[in-house]
């Protein structure tokens, strides 16, 4: 399982790489190969489904930029469950790197080489603010004998489009450009003069498109890279949609020029739901900006673009936006702080990367807090194919678990004598152990310590309800339990 | 399992006898070739009257002038014909009873002189394992009888694919049962040991055919004696294998392979209220339950649940039970276990619908999932949970916006489509009449708000009204429709 390339789209045949640039490249101005690095990264995930594995390790390569501060930007998921980090210049020469700042939602990260001096003589890039539709980028390659050449893009469109991971939309600049296949990556910066104007996050080499993560998403990443602690890209925490329908807009009272989008749905505790917005409000304005119908305002240099850039991407987080809202016919402008929601916020964790999932072995019965992560180990259908309880948990958890929480399951058992009868329980969600509500893994491992007179009883929200083991026997067993399945530890937490 | 793959096939059967002449023997006056027209509805056009086919399958005589069959033979049945070996002449024929959930039927025939020289066949015991049986029927390769023969290769309960929900007794057979041997006899001494109802495709497993056993029939006919079917009734709960030392200890059982937890008990079943989660079941009728639920009848160990199978909605079940370190006994009156059906296919109805400014809302079922093959998830975890979760308490029926016939009416509400019902203009809407009744209220506007988070559709009365003759006329629907047979608002 490599769960966070799963959006890489590299479609077609892969085409050995020649040496020489093709008709429609050309070698890359000096200013622009004075700032290329190529980033050759040893990434290995953990093994969601025995959290104490890590899979197979698997190399990635891309190109990182140079930028201010002596550090080097490149996409996430390059750098992704990474073991090993090195940077080598198209000298040859190569040095270690360690990540610096990495955000998932955004795609990108910054390192930094472990020896500055490494990068003497190098030119960092600036970030163009300007890229617009019809602008002509060129998109950075290193051939294998170090030659940077350029291969022109043309931007065709300018909106909120999906990034790595299924929940985040932001900012994307889609391109049109042959491009050939190079140094088994298309994780590549794409500059405009000498600046950098995007990074190549898919390509698909059928249509001979770009998906590129935009330059103000870049720019909002660096100058967020700034504050100590990181603090991403906000989020208002609200679901909208379109007003179109006129019956919908005259039931609602609305008047033609009011546009606007119908909140369908408030995240509890998130900015808008603090701010006192609530499903059913109508939006009609971010600051000065006028919503239309489908949830656009118009960016003076983008022109028609989803509101979702103005709160993730122009705002910062701890920034405020004032938002406009129609409620029963009247209009009130609410004051929303925005701020990011972090995966560990989650009931159930939208993405796990680079971190050991938690778990905890009870006489063989292996327990673990359910993460989305967990569940794409069934493969690229997981939704589908997963135990559908659990995927329906984390589709509808905002709903399911308001509370702050965890919910924790019994993934498999590792048959032992304790287990004599439970060898087929899987996927369970357990609701107590010997009587505590189990909140967390954390809560688990403390109502371990207090069996119920010499058993542990654990109860889950279906069948079989409740089982047993006893409390004494699972400990004398522990040893022989690590030794016969070979496990570094009987838990993490 | 291939049961629908059996109907397929046996519609290219012709339904000619040749003129040759053959020797009758005993069973070939028993033996009846069925021949039924049906119309299967599509749920996807609801207000259709659904595709003819016509199938072919077996059945024989039995005591009363009736012709016993499987029902997937006479489902949806618009017209069915039965023939002798014999007697060139087409009897009309009509279902009297029909399980479904045991995938059983019997037939009369409008003309009783019919009956004249046939013989009834008499019912038999189980079968050994080993032991020979013959197969009789009309399947496909000739217009003839068939008979093929083989033995008794496993005894077990099945999942009767008829229903796609229930399960009981069947007994695996390794004769040859393909498209057309379905509703015929299996024989043995000559008395019937089975009624031919299933099997899998060469493609899956050779020579594996299942037949409905005597313990089934038996039921079946002794229920409709009553003159009506009331079908299987069901315990309604589940129950968890006491294997584990630890945990027998745990609830103070003795160290006696004995006893089954119950893990859960539907509210809407006939244990709700005598038993609970945690009771340990002991006995059963006075018969012990061992650890993994077996329990021994006639020299034989079955499922517990077959003793429950053999007895009738009405009757009276006993468990000695172990509650709270305590041994007790409880007494319960058997019923069946009406959310179960959600899951189960339905024959013979209409599919039921409501169909509103061109939006086509139906209620959740197993016929529904089939045609639609839906993927949204909140729908897919209703229709799956519906029972475990008890989602029947606040929805008897999951009403659906299936299907949106697009007109000007309702062009901006294709986003909504699979969203669950929950309330319209503020009234909850806990089945299909409920709906009914709520769009049968005069309002300016209809507000129908969905399960979780989406906007509400809005459809303004006026505009609904003039859309309705355009849409029945664009969509070809029929417009003496009631509730029962999908309703037009």
């Amino acid at each position: 399982m490599r769960p966070f390339l799963l959006f890489l789209v590299v479609l077609g045949l892969v085409r050995i790489c020649t040496g020489e640039p093709t008709p429609r490249e050309t070698i890359a101005r000096a200013e622009q190969r004075g700032s290329v690095l190529r980033v050759n990264s040893t990434n290995q995930a953990y093994d969601f489904v025995h959290p104490w594995s890590k899979e197979v390790p698997f190399p990635r390569k891309g190109l990182g930029v140079l930028i201010d501060g002596g550090k080097i930007l490149v996409t996430a998921e390059l750098v992704a469950n990474s073991d090993y980090i090195e940077v080598v210049r198209s000298s040859g020469e190569k040095a270690t790197a360690k990540i610096d700042v990495i955000d998932y939602e955004a795609n990108l990260a910054t390192l930094r080489v472990d020896d500055q001096k490494f990068l003497a003589g190098m030119q960092a890039l600036q970030i163009a603010t300007d890229v617009k539709t019809g602008d002509e980028l060129s998109v950075l390659q290193l051939e294998s004998n170090g030659t940077p050449v350029s291969a022109r893009a043309l931007v065709t469109s300018v909106e909120v489009g999906k990034y790595a991971l299924e929940d985040s939309g932001y900012l994307m600049f889609r391109m049109s450009c042959p491009l050939q296949f190079r140094e088994n990556s298309f994780t590549l910066p794409i500059v405009k003069g000498n600046k950098l104007a995007a990074y190549l996050m898919r390509f698909d080499s059928r249509s001979q498109t770009i998906d590129a993560i935009s330059s103000p998403v870049i720019n909002h990443f660096l100058v967020e890279s700034q504050h100590h602690p990181y603090r991403g890209f906000p989020r208002a925490g609200l679901d909208f949609s379109s007003t179109r329908d006129p019956q919908l807009r005259r039931y609602l009272k609305l008047q033609d020029l009011d546009g606007g989008v119908y909140v369908n749905q408030v995240d509890r505790n998130g900015p808008a739901a603090k701010a006192g917005v609530e499903e059913g409000d109508v939006l009609v304005a971010i600051g000065d900006n006028q919503i239309d119908p489908d949830g656009n305002y118009v960016h003076p240099v983008y022109g028609k673009v989803s509101i979702t850039h103005l709160t993730t991407t122009e705002a910062y987080a701890g920034q405020s936006v004032t938002m406009t809202v129609i409620r029963n016919g009247q209009r009130r402008q609410l004051n929303v702080e925005l701020f990011r929601r972090s995966p560990e916020d989650y009931a159930i964790e939208p993405y796990t990367i680079g971190k050991q999932p938690r778990y905890y072995i009870l006489g063989g019965l292996v327990f673990q807090e359910l993460t989305r992560q967990y569940l794409r180990a069934w493969g690229a259908n997981w939704l589908k194919d997963a135990p559908q309880r659990l995927v329906y948990y984390d589709r509808f958890q905002s709903d399911l678990f308001p509370e702050k929480r965890k919910v924790v399951i019994l993934t498999q058992v590792l048959p032992t004598k304790d287990t004599v009868g439970y060898e087929q329980l899987s996927n369970l969600v357990v609701t107590k152990l010997n009587g505590r509500q189990i909140l967390s893994l954390d809560d688990f491992a403390e109502a371990v310590k207090d069996p119920t007179n010499g058993y542990h009883k654990i109860e889950f929200d279906e069948d079989p309800r409740e089982i047993y083991l006893d409390a004494k026997q699972v400990e004398v067993d522990s040893d022989e339990v690590q030794n016969v399945y070979s496990l570094p530890a009987l838990k993490h937490l | 399992m291939i049961r629908r793959v059996v109907l397929l096939l046996t519609l290219f059967i012709a339904a000619h006898v040749t003129a040759e002449v053959q020797k009758p023997g005993d069973i070939r006056k028993s033996v009846v070739r069925i021949t039924t027209t049906s119309q299967e509805p599509d749920y996807r056009v609801p207000w259709n009257p659904g595709s003819m086919s016509v199938g072919v399958g077996a059945g024989f005589v039995v005591d009363g002038d009736r012709i016993m069959t499987n029902a997937h033979v006479v489902s949806n049945a618009r017209f069915i014909e039965v023939e002798k070996e014999d007697d060139p002449q087409h009897y009309q024929a009509t279902v009297q009873f029909v399980g479904h959930d045991c995938d059983l039927a019997v037939l009369r025939v409008l003309n009783k002189d019919f009956f004249r020289d046939t013989v009834a066949l008499t019912p038999g015991g189980i079968p050994a394992i080993e032991s020979p049986v013959s197969v009789y029927g009309y399947p496909i390769g000739g217009d003839r009888l068939s008979v093929t023969r083989g033995i008794i290769s496993r005894i077990d309960f099945q999942t009767y694919t008829h229903s796609g929900i229930d399960s009981h007794l069947a007994v695996q057979i390794d004769a040859a049962i393909n498209p057309g041997n379905s509703g015929g006899p299996v024989m043995q001494n000559g008395k019937v040991v089975g009624v031919a109802f299933q099997g899998y495709s060469g493609d899956v497993a050779q020579n594996v055919g299942y037949m409905i056993p005597t313990p089934v029939i038996d039921r079946f006919l002794k229920d409709i004696s009553s003159g009506h079917y009331d079908g299987y009734v069901d315990l309604s709960l589940t129950y968890f294998r006491l294997l584990n030392p630890a945990e027998r200890e745990a609830l103070g059982l003795p160290d006696n392979e004995q006893g089954v937890m119950v893990s859960s008990v539907s509210s809407a079943g006939c244990s709700f209220g005598v038993l609970q989660e945690g009771d340990v079941l002991l006995t059963i009728d006075g018969l012990p339950i061992a650890s993994d639920g077996f329990v021994p009848l006639d020299g034989e160990r079955v499922e517990m649940p077959e003793i429950v199978e053999r007895k009738f909605k009405g009757d009276k079940v006993r468990f000695d039970i172990w509650r709270e370190k305590t041994k007790k006994t409880v007494e319960l009156e058997l019923s069946g276990n009406w959310p179960y059906l959600i899951q189960a296919y339905r024959y013979d109805s209409a599919p039921r619908f409501i169909l509103f400014g061109g939006l086509v809302f139906q209620p959740l079922t197993r016929n529904f999932m089939d045609a639609y093959q839906v993927d949204d998830l909140r729908l897919r975890y209703y229709y799956d949970f519906f029972v475990t979760d008890e989602i029947f308490k606040e929805h008897p029926e999951v009403i659906v916006l299936s299907n949106i016939l697009p007109d000007p009416v309702n062009v901006y509400l294709s986003d909504l489509r699979f969203q669950i019902v929950d309330r319209i203009n503020d009234k909850k809407i806990r089945t299909l009449q409920d709906m009914a009744n709520a769009l049968a209220q005069k309002s300016d506007y209809y507000v129908i708000n969905f399960v979780g988070s989406s906007r509400p559709a809005v459809l303004e009365r006026s505009a609904v009204e003039q859309a309705r003759e355009r849409i029945l006329a664009n969509y070809n629907v029929p417009k003496e429709l009631s509730i029962e047979g999908g309703l037009m608002r």
